[in-house]
């Protein structure tokens, strides 16, 4: 390792040595009650996957170049320099980790481990040591802030296209997808796909929300590499498009990391108060069923279960109004066991997949969550995250669950649009698994 | 097939997840080599921006786009 690249990474480390990080580094007494809360080590029993051996490797670290002791006695206090072979460990280790932070819950000394973790990521982002898929999306969504207005108006046409099946689904013949509506009360960050624009454009129309939808989708993969300046550039195109329209509330679309950067981190990384609340969609959607906004014309007979995404619930807290929403529709909810801030996590956050060669990785690791999901009974499995669904839906597969995985939203519109009543058979969705099969 | 290029690699992206189609086509691209043409078909409204954000940002170029209701065609050709 040259002297340029090894003083970079020990300036990001400085950086970052705050007291938050410095307590997570001093009290680890490397008890193991993380290595239970695991799921990636419960499934592989490999040493160097345990949450607090990831954290050891930047600990090992600080003691060698920010303590005294480590300086003189390195071997003694288990300091280690870096190198290049400490930093192929570190990458491993950071890049396989999903963020679930249920080993934080586990720990008796409330260590989140991922905020380590965190740092780790934002060193090797400082050499550029990071998955070529993550950094790529990353920069595409920064271009495509810097370039929006090449293509908002053939953007604008195209959600047009989509107005005639709202049409049909809410049975209202004057709803709409409105886009850059200023003075709209709330702005609606999907993500890219329409399976995140119509369901959700369904409820508000049917509900009568003043609403727009926002021309960038919500996630951010510069949360994925622990780079918080591209992360904050990311959610600053949202948070100056809400500004512009001067919208009340900005709705996240069901995606776990996406709302947590929105309502947690962002205003700390931006050094600002939004002028406006930040809401997951699942706060407007049991508040319109609460009010009898939306009604359920068809309750859903099929035994179903929710999955806590670990960014929206155990991360974001996010736990009762998808619940809520699933059993206004689902006459046989089951809640899985643990679940809310114990559940497990399904083994596809953190970026994971996007990362396509950790397949084999996320099909091995996801063994927990699989039982869980087959403990139910379930024959639907309802989850907000489009991660979670790509992983439950290849755990779908591998471990022969036969559920159906499904967006919440998605339900909702099954049983409260009229226009979805009007087909005898309700065609299950295509799971993103298969989709990306037939790919 | 457009008239207009010889087409290496044909990839249906449509209907796919985020993040799933501008990864599809980053990871295709090194399957052909340089100078070949991608067809790739999405359904993704925020496609449109968001494959020329990509082609911008990883040096490769959008050589043509179609749309056909909710289909959208790019053409793309693999510069780096």
């Amino acid at each position: 390792m040259d002297e340029t690249t090894k003083q970079k990474l020990l300036d990001v480390m400085k950086s970052k040595l705050n007291r938050q990080l410095l307590y997570y580094l001093d009290v680890c007494a490397k008890c193991g009650a993380c290595k239970d809360a695991c799921h990636i080590y419960r499934a592989t029993g490999k040493a160097e996957l345990v949450p607090s051996h990831r954290a050891d490797l930047l600990r090992r670290l600080y003691r060698r170049h920010f303590t005294s002791a480590g300086r003189v006695f390195p071997s003694l206090y288990e300091a280690t320099d870096l190198s290049d072979q400490l930093l192929d460990e570190m990458y491993q280790a950071a890049f396989t980790c999903t963020g679930c932070r249920r080993c934080m819950v586990y720990c008796p000394f409330g260590i989140d481990l991922t905020w380590v973790i965190g740092v780790e990521k934002a060193m090797l982002s400082a050499v550029g040591k990071v998955p070529e898929e993550l950094n790529m999306l990353a920069d595409a969504a920064i271009e495509k802030g810097n370039s929006i207005d090449l293509y908002r108006e053939i953007m604008q046409d195209q959600i047009r296209s989509l107005e005639p099946e709202l049409r049909e689904l809410t049975g209202m013949p004057d709803a709409t997808i409105p886009m850059g509506k200023k003075g709209a009360r709330v702005l609606y960050v999907a993500l890219a796909g329409t399976g995140s624009i119509l369901p959700p454009a369904v409820i508000f129309n049917l509900a009568g929300e003043d609403w727009t939808l926002s021309e960038f989708e919500a996630a951010n993969y510069g949360y994925f590499l622990g780079d918080t300046a591209r992360a904050a550039r990311i959610a600053e195109r949202i948070v100056n498009e809400a500004k512009e329209l001067g919208v009340e509330e900005v709705v996240l679309t069901e995606c776990g990391h996406a709302y947590r950067v929105m309502k947690h981190l962002d205003e700390v990384w931006s050094k600002q108060k939004f002028p406006f609340k930040v809401l997951s969609v699942f706060e407007p959607w049991a508040r319109y069923l609460k009010e009898g906004r939306v009604k359920v014309l068809r309750p859903i007979a099929e035994p179903a279960t929710y999955h806590d995404p670990c960014q929206l619930g155990r991360n974001g807290g996010i736990y009762e109004e998808p619940r809520e929403v699933v059993k206004a529709i689902c006459t046989d909810f089951r809640d899985m066991t643990p679940n809310r801030e114990k559940n497990w996590c399904c083994g596809g956050g953190g970026g994971l997949v996007a990362q396509t060669d950790l397949e084999e990785f996320r099909a091995d690791t996801g063994l927990v969550k699989a039982e869980q999901v087959r403990a139910t009974g379930a024959r639907i499995a309802a989850t907000p995250c489009e991660n979670c669904r790509l992983q439950l839906a290849l755990l779908n597969e591998r471990y022969h669950l036969g559920v159906e995985v499904v967006a919440v939203t998605d339900l909702l519109v099954r049983a409260v649009a009229p226009g979805a009543l009007r087909k005898p058979e309700q065609e299950p969705r295509e799971t993103a698994r298969e989709q990306e099969a037939s790919a | 097939m457009s008239d207009e290029f010889k087409v290496d690699l044909k990839l249906d992206l449509k209907g796919l997840a985020c993040p799933l189609p501008v990864v599809r086509v980053s990871k295709a691209i090194k399957d052909i080599p340089l100078g070949g043409v991608i067809e790739a078909v999405a359904t993704d409204p925020g496609a449109l921006a968001d494959f020329p954000a990509w082609a911008k940002t990883s040096g490769n170029e959008i050589l043509k786009t179609e749309r056909s209701g909710a289909e959208l065609k790019f053409y793309i050709k693999r510069v780096k």
